[in-house]
């Protein structure tokens, strides 16, 4: 896993000195900011040859710039040695919005910048959707969101019988009492989000397969089989990894355009590529063997190309 | 209007015409990979959102850079791992960049350096926002579900870290290099230092 930032947990000391040497330059040197701003919201006030548009845009940069000063003024009197960086506390000047990701490994420096969401098929990795929210917020806030998206995707479809989301999986993270019952709600089996950290059994018996429809409530709505599939499509590190590794050797994992909006241009571009090339490797039947039996199992049709392509009659 | 006709101004010139389709094969992979999205309701999408998002105050100036080719683009860009000037620079030689890019015929002895800026190109990412990506990405989801090609019906949900801005120097990057600078340097005096005779 990447990791990036300052090494804050663990066996890592923060320099509190040499942080508290450049924090009072840089504050002397933002101290005039206050009166400089104000100068430069009564001369934008008095400009009469600029449109009123340009003007409330130039007093919103100014106010914003202003405000932006003040959180890292503020913040940076706070840091002392040997505590945790709070919730959403700035960590680059040039963005707020960016944020330590608490949740990780215990002795390793602490993750610096954006997590993104994806909600992925197991089969050839198609992502249906993805997030890249403001902040860190927990892996569980992602779901009904991502699945939000996926359910607008399938209102896009005009033929009569349109799919339905059957199963979710995702790890130990989104284990979420309100979430499972939020899902059973919308008809979608949670069989898949492990509660332990035992790996879920891939193929249960007639008996567990009875239990987990009861207890989800969804007796009528979906099928034994069904959860035999839900089971069989449960989480598995290696295919997510697969799905995320793939994304990251497109540069998802170093986002480079500017701010919240650049990181969703960014990572959207990203997943867009990402499935196209995922629907190459389908259509050219380049999959493995488990994903090519699970679309099997799920009644995928699988086209020849070069047959339509290439008609002989 | 065929896209060939929005690009005239840069593809103006005398000699023969190439048909990029004739050229590419169809088992080149930036034909197949092209050939897998919906351009048109994609492109239809995007002009909507801008044309709502920023109104055209006058109808005066030059046509703009065909939405078609903004987008291929900027997609190509994450396929190929190029910055914006290279692949600009490529859809002026690269023939394959010209098929994803919806070009149909190309002036051979055409005297432009550039086909579209990079400038142009940043300036089209600026207008893109977090509610048109998402539908460029529902519309890309529909397509493949209706040719049948993917199911929604079982789903994986996961997260990852992705480093942001990483350009510009933070105080976080600043201590972290200080840190690995001070570990490395006192590694060093250590191995340097003069090892003591054992009594």
């Amino acid at each position: 896993m990447r990791r990036f930032g300052r090494q804050c947990r663990g066996q890592g000391k923060v320099f509190v000195k040499l942080v508290r040497q450049t924090e009072t330059q840089l504050l002397e040197v933002g101290s005039t900011i206050a009166h400089l701003a104000h100068a430069a919201q009564q001369s934008l006030h008095q400009a009469t040859a600029l449109s009123d548009h340009k003007r409330q845009r130039l007093a919103n940069d100014l106010l914003v710039a202003t405000q932006a000063h003040q959180q890292i003024s503020k913040q940076s009197r706070r840091l002392t040695q040997g505590q945790r960086l709070s919730h959403c506390k700035i960590v680059n000047a040039y963005d707020p919005t960016i944020a330590p990701i608490i949740k990780g490994k215990s002795n390793c420096p602490t993750q610096f910048g954006r997590k993104p969401g994806i909600l992925s098929e197991p089969t050839a990795g198609f992502i249906f959707a993805a997030r890249s929210p403001l902040g860190n917020p927990s892996d569980a806030s992602y779901v009904l969101p991502l699945l939000d998206k996926v359910e607008q995707a399938i209102q896009r479809l005009s033929g009569p019988k349109r799919p339905s989301i059957q199963s979710l999986a995702g790890d130990l993270g989104v284990n979420d009492p309100g979430l499972r019952q939020a899902l059973h709600e919308r008809g979608i089996l949670s069989v898949g989000i492990p509660k332990t950290s035992e790996p879920i059994n891939p193929q249960p018996s007639p008996e567990e397969i009875l239990a987990v429809l009861n207890a989800a409530g969804l007796n009528r709505m979906r099928t034994p089989y069904q959860v035999q599939l839900a089971c069989a499509c449960g989480y598995s590190r290696p295919v997510v990894e697969s799905h995320i590794a793939c994304l990251l050797c497109r540069g998802a994992g170093q986002i480079r355009y500017k701010g919240p909006q650049g990181a969703v241009v960014q990572l959207g571009m990203t997943v867009m590529t990402h499935n196209a090339a995922a629907l190459v490797r389908i259509r050219h039947k380049r999959l493995s063997k488990r994903a090519q039996k699970l679309r099997r199992f799920l009644g995928l049709r699988h086209r020849n190309v070069n047959q339509i392509n290439d008609p002989k009659n | 209007m065929r896209l060939i006709r929005h690009l005239q101004h840069w593809l103006g010139g005398s000699g023969p015409r190439l048909r990029v389709a004739d050229i590419v094969p169809k088992t080149h992979s930036i034909r197949q990979w092209a050939d897998t999205f919906p351009w048109t309701e994609m492109v239809e999408a995007i002009e909507q959102s801008v044309a709502r998002r920023f109104p055209k105050r006058s109808p005066c100036g030059r046509r703009p850079v065909p939405t078609r080719v903004l987008l291929a683009l900027e997609l190509l860009k994450h396929e190929v791992g190029a910055a914006d000037e290279a692949i600009c620079e490529r859809l002026r030689t690269d023939v394959a960049v010209m098929y994803a890019c919806g070009l149909e015929e190309v002036q051979l002895d055409n005297p432009q350096a550039h086909f579209v800026w990079p400038e142009t190109l940043a300036q089209f990412r600026s207008r893109l926002d977090e509610e048109l990506i998402d539908e460029l990405l529902a519309i890309q989801a529909a397509a493949a579900m209706d040719e049948g090609l993917v199911s929604p019906a079982h789903l994986l949900v996961d997260t990852f870290p992705a480093e942001q801005g990483s350009q510009r120097v933070s105080d976080a990057s600043t201590l972290y290099n200080a840190q690995k600078k001070s570990s490395s340097s006192s590694r060093s005096s250590r191995r340097n230092a003069p090892r003591k005779r054992r009594r």
